[in-house]
């Protein structure tokens, strides 16, 4: 239907050449074009969070950006942050604590918890409740998951 | 399907914004592309202005006026420690809008243009006295905040314009302070106050959100209200000159009869909390 550009993108620190929709967001571009998988079409508002990456180590939701927009710019997705410390010490706390249910938000909270710790190595529950403020879980009732961001942020401590 | 292009200059923006007539300005992409995935607007170019240097970084003038360009992102403006004092309100309405990642994304310039009643700026602006400098077909200009919103969402900026900057007066050692009710942590306001003191701590300038199409600010009460601030009766009575410029919704966030009853305890509240500041300090 609609005419296709070729883009090159830096994606998880590989260059990617990727034709794509005129127009399109990341996150269109992502998963039909690159399937990469792992940031959810949830609202596709900007508001739920489930497609939240990392643009210039920056978090920012795909489904808002434009994939035009991301030339020259570093993309990271959960797919590129596997030899990560913290991202790994989150995940595991984020099974072992029950935050993790039907895992359509689980990216998109990591990648907003791991924000956090970034900045503050050990934050309060309100705080990462307030981090938190912009992922939106249908399952768990958050409080498995601010558990785990805890309990990550203490494991990390020592 | 919206092509992108990616102007160097605001005047190629313009020239860009005039060539296609169903072209729509792109800032941050908060709310646009939001509109834009929702089939609420069907752009055939956006025009990025992500690669301008002109509307990047907040700067000092030489008389201490600062000047935000349009597309500085919420989340550098929340951290600007040249917003002190009296605009100490504007960083603080910056770093309550929604959450940390739409911070990043969001700017000043593109939440201005879109004048969202509910949104932060607006009435951190009016009560800053902030002037937008505009770029159009017909050259610049500069539009006064108490100028702006003209309507519900219909603002002073004609087809074709976009904001380049918003300006500041120089900020003076005083107390202020934003506040939002919200139903919950990042959302739109159902209603907000912004609010600073004068530098003798005499009077006040105080702008209510949410609560109409703009901003809702009186200086003529405002000057009445001047060296009574400690008179509860004067507070209220200048709350209800706000209150009576008001035009609320009944919306999801709130009714209009809880709209109007928020202003009082707004102002009150917030006085209370700036003249606090000025103790401490």
């Amino acid at each position: 239907m609609s005419k296709k550009i070729l883009h090159s993108l830096n994606l998880n620190g590989e260059e990617v050449e990727v034709a794509t929709p005129a127009g399109a967001t990341l996150l269109e571009t992502m998963r039909e074009d690159l399937r990469i998988l792992s940031a959810k079409r949830g609202c596709n508002q900007g508001v739920c969070g489930a497609c939240t990456v990392l643009i210039d180590g920056k978090p920012v939701r795909a489904c808002l950006t434009l994939t035009a927009r991301c030339e020259g710019h570093a993309v990271q997705t959960m797919e590129g942050m596997g030899g990560d410390r913290v991202m790994a010490t989150l995940q595991r706390h984020m099974v072992e604590s029950g935050g993790v249910q039907c895992g359509f938000c689980t990216s998109g909270i990591l990648i907003s918890a791991r924000e956090l710790l970034e900045e503050d190595p050990a934050p309060s529950r309100a705080a990462v409740k307030t981090a938190l403020s912009g992922n939106i879980c249908r399952c768990t009732g958050y409080r498995t998951i601010v558990d785990a961001v805890c309990s990550a942020a203490e494991e990390l401590a020592q | 399907m919206s092509v992108v292009l990616s102007p160097g200059s605001v005047e190629d923006a313009v020239a860009m914004l005039a060539e296609h007539a169903e072209a729509m300005p792109l800032a941050g992409g908060a709310t646009l592309v939001a509109m834009r995935n929702a089939g609420l607007v069907e752009p055939t170019h956006l025009i990025n202005l992500d690669c301008i240097a002109e509307l990047r970084g907040i700067e000092r003038d030489t008389t201490g006026g600062i000047r935000i360009g349009a597309m500085t992102r919420h989340c550098d403006t929340a951290a600007c420690n040249d917003l002190t004092g009296s605009l100490l309100v504007l960083r603080r309405a910056a770093g309550m809008i929604a959450n940390r990642v739409v911070r990043n994304m969001g700017t000043m310039g593109g939440s201005v243009a879109n004048a969202d009643p509910a949104a932060d700026y607006l009435p951190a602006l009016a009560c800053c006295d902030a002037v937008l400098e505009v770029a159009g077909p017909e050259g610049r200009r500069k539009i006064s905040i108490h100028d702006y919103v003209q309507g519900w969402y219909e603002t002073a900026l004609e087809q074709g314009e976009i904001i380049t900057a918003i300006t500041l007066p120089a900020p003076v050692a005083a107390p202020s302070a934003y506040r939002k009710i919200a139903r919950v942590t990042g959302d739109y306001a159902t209603a907000s106050c912004a609010m600073a003191l004068d530098p003798d701590g005499k009077g006040l300038r105080a702008a209510i959100g949410a609560c109409g199409p703009g901003p809702l600010r009186d200086r003529d009460a405002e000057a009445v209200l001047r060296g009574r601030l400690d008179d509860p009766e004067a507070v209220l009575d200048f709350a209800a000159c706000l209150a009576a410029l008001a035009d609320p919704l009944d919306d999801v966030r709130g009714s209009a009869e809880y709209r109007l009853r928020l202003i009082p305890r707004l102002i009150t509240s917030v006085l209370s909390e700036i003249a606090l500041q000025t103790e401490v300090a």
